[in-house]
């Protein structure tokens, strides 16, 4: 109880900011795994759909439209990932309003650190956790015939889309977090990601719907970033695969961050 | 310890935050000396958090300005960053993480070189006595460990002005005994002391000068000793029957002003001092009425609260 401290001098460089973000995101990657009854379901209910779906519409496989198949399970793999992200993004997003409710984030913005990094820390910790999904999720349905024709490096450019699109959707529903500093309000737009869901191609392909499911799937951001991902599962790679898997989820994050940015600067600057 | 406005650790002048039509902190001016204790006391909504927040940078002032550990704290707020700690209110600290990860992540985000990080976590545990909880989750620590966590956190960096927002609130007395003797150390190392409270005896007890908050105006302001001879006489406090309430106000009014009290209570300062206090029971006696309690009060600083803003400080806790 006699230490005496040595004073230390603190100055922000991009070395220093860098080591401030990953910090922060080994912080958020930490404290999601150390709630499974957040984990858990984000992790087992999408599996639970893949295995009924696999189970229930085995003969829409034969629908005309729908593409060339080993499985219904090989199909909704790509479903199941983006699923399971989108559900563990409103987990990060909760974590970072609860952080401003609780003061957290005060004691953050005390610190001699870049606001950006703060946020983009917390961001890369949902990034993380969104690619463990899609690996977690890789592995286990691939053994049940959710085989992958662009086989392991077609998995890899999966994990790393499932961690983007977990960026994507964590910095729209941390621009939530930020604007409304309420937990609850996040886990409120959950319904929201469902319906979004359930009106894209996720499930079944666009070619077999018709009308106005059609009109929205066709119009609905969630179907590309699913038919990029099941393009590396069906046929394997190709530009429009990777472009869709990767580019069409980047820019969506780009913009993405961007609003969540803005809106914690407009937090900041109403102080 | 007197220093000239322009090497006080903290200087607030018309410092100033309304929120809406609501004036948190209305104006206030302040010189922290370096090397001292000041004390910031009043009740509930008195403002002093808000006060606190503006002078550790959260919140932007509406008017008038504030310069702490040298710099403004509009313009340099990461200079005044670098050179306070702050522990808040509550004690924010995430429940899902271990007393040691939450010192590294803030000696990361003070910028306290890798190879400096562990051993500066284990100083500050020691420091604090949670060198054995420190690998435990903080969810698992008592309101007076999370404290002690909270105070740590605030010194990673050696702060040379330090911000304690009502510090002791809500703990048990070991705990805030304990932690007052680690502030008092703290101050005896150098380090300029900033703390918000609501409890009396705190206040009596650590702060070198105190400044008496409420409405978002200071009241008053200077040593404790020296502001409680200011009220000057000591209090006689009676508790009569109710229907003799009447009567015994018409006493104690002949030995001096009367003082805010407790409900069902009535005080007097006892003008000339506490001697009189036989007479003062045989007139009561000789007008009848029935005394249930006495006691008598040498000044207090809930004296100087109420002769500040005519309402005691006490009776405002929660």
């Amino acid at each position: 109880m006699s230490t005496v401290l040595q004073p230390v001098a603190a100055s922000r460089s991009f070395g220093l900011s860098l080591r401030q973000t990953r910090a922060m995101a080994w912080r958020s990657t930490k404290e999601t795994f150390r709630q499974p009854a957040l984990v858990g379901p984000s992790m087992i209910f999408p599996i639970f759909f893949a295995a009924l779906g696999a189970s229930s519409f085995s003969r829409a496989t034969s629908l005309p439209g729908f593409p060339k198949v080993e499985s219904f399970l090989q199909f909704s793999l790509a479903a199941t990932v983006v699923q399971g992200v989108l559900f563990g993004s409103v987990t990060g997003a909760a974590a970072l309003a609860t952080d401003i409710q609780n003061g957290f984030f005060d004691r953050l913005l005390l610190a001699p650190t870049s606001r950006t990094g703060i946020l983009i820390g917390r961001l890369a910790g949902s990034a993380i956790f969104g690619a463990v999904q899609a690996a977690a999720f890789i592995a286990v349905l691939w053994p049940f015939g959710a085989t992958i024709k662009s086989s392991f490096g077609g998995a890899l450019v999966m994990v790393l889309s499932g961690g983007i699109v977990a960026l994507a959707i964590g910095s729209l529903m941390s621009a939530v977090a930020i604007k409304t500093a309420s937990a609850e309000a996040v886990q409120g737009t959950f319904p929201l990601l469902f319906i979004l869901l359930f009106f894209s191609s996720a499930f079944f392909p666009r070619e077999t719907m018709s009308g106005l499911y059609r009109n929205i799937a066709d119009v609905n951001p969630i179907s590309y970033l699913v038919e990029g991902m099941r393009e590396l599962v069906l046929v394997g790679f190709s530009t429009s695969a990777m472009a869709k898997a990767i580019f069409i989820p980047t820019a969506i994050c780009v913009v993405a961050i961007l609003i969540a940015l803005r809106q914690l600067r407009v937090r900041l600057a109403s102080r | 310890m007197t220093n000239s406005p322009s090497n006080s650790p903290i200087l607030a002048e018309n410092l100033t935050r309304h929120f809406g039509e609501v004036k948190a902190v209305d104006g206030i001016d302040m010189q922290v000396n370096a090397g001292e204790i000041f004390g910031f006391l009043g009740p509930n909504g008195a403002g002093k958090s808000t006060a606190v927040r503006m002078l550790t940078t959260l919140l932007r002032p509406t008017a008038g300005r504030a310069i702490v550990a040298g710099f403004d704290v509009a313009t340099h707020p990461d200079e005044v960053r670098r050179r306070i700690g702050v522990a808040l209110q509550d004690a924010a600290i995430d429940p899902l993480m271990t007393g040691s990860e939450l010192l590294q992540l803030q000696a990361v985000l003070y910028g306290i070189p890798s190879s400096q990080t562990k051993s500066r976590t284990a100083e500050l545990l020691e420091r604090v006595g949670l060198t054995a909880a420190g690998d435990r989750r903080v969810g698992t620590y008592s309101g007076g460990m999370r404290r002690r966590l909270d105070l740590a956190l605030s010194l990673i960096h050696q702060p040379t002005v330090l911000f304690l927002d009502e510090p002791t609130t809500g703990l048990d007395p070991m705990s805030r005994l304990t932690l007052w003797e680690e502030v008092r150390r703290l101050n005896r190392e150098g380090t300029t002391v900033l703390l918000t409270t609501q409890y009396l005896e705190e206040a009596d007890q650590l702060a070198d000068r105190i400044a008496i908050i409420d409405k978002g105006k200071i009241v008053r302001e200077g040593k404790p000793q020296d502001l409680k001879a200011e009220v000057g006489f000591p209090t006689l406090i009676v508790n009569v029957q109710k229907d003799h309430q009447d009567a015994a106000r018409s006493v104690l009014l002949q030995f001096g002003e009367l003082r805010p009290t407790a409900e069902g209570t009535l005080g007097v300062g006892l003008r000339d001092g506490a001697q009189v206090v036989t007479d003062v029971v045989r007139k009561l006696d000789e007008a009848h009425v029935h005394l249930i309690h006495l006691e008598i009060n040498e000044p207090s600083l809930d004296d100087v609260f109420a002769d500040a803003t005519g309402h005691r400080l006490e009776g405002d806790k929660s």
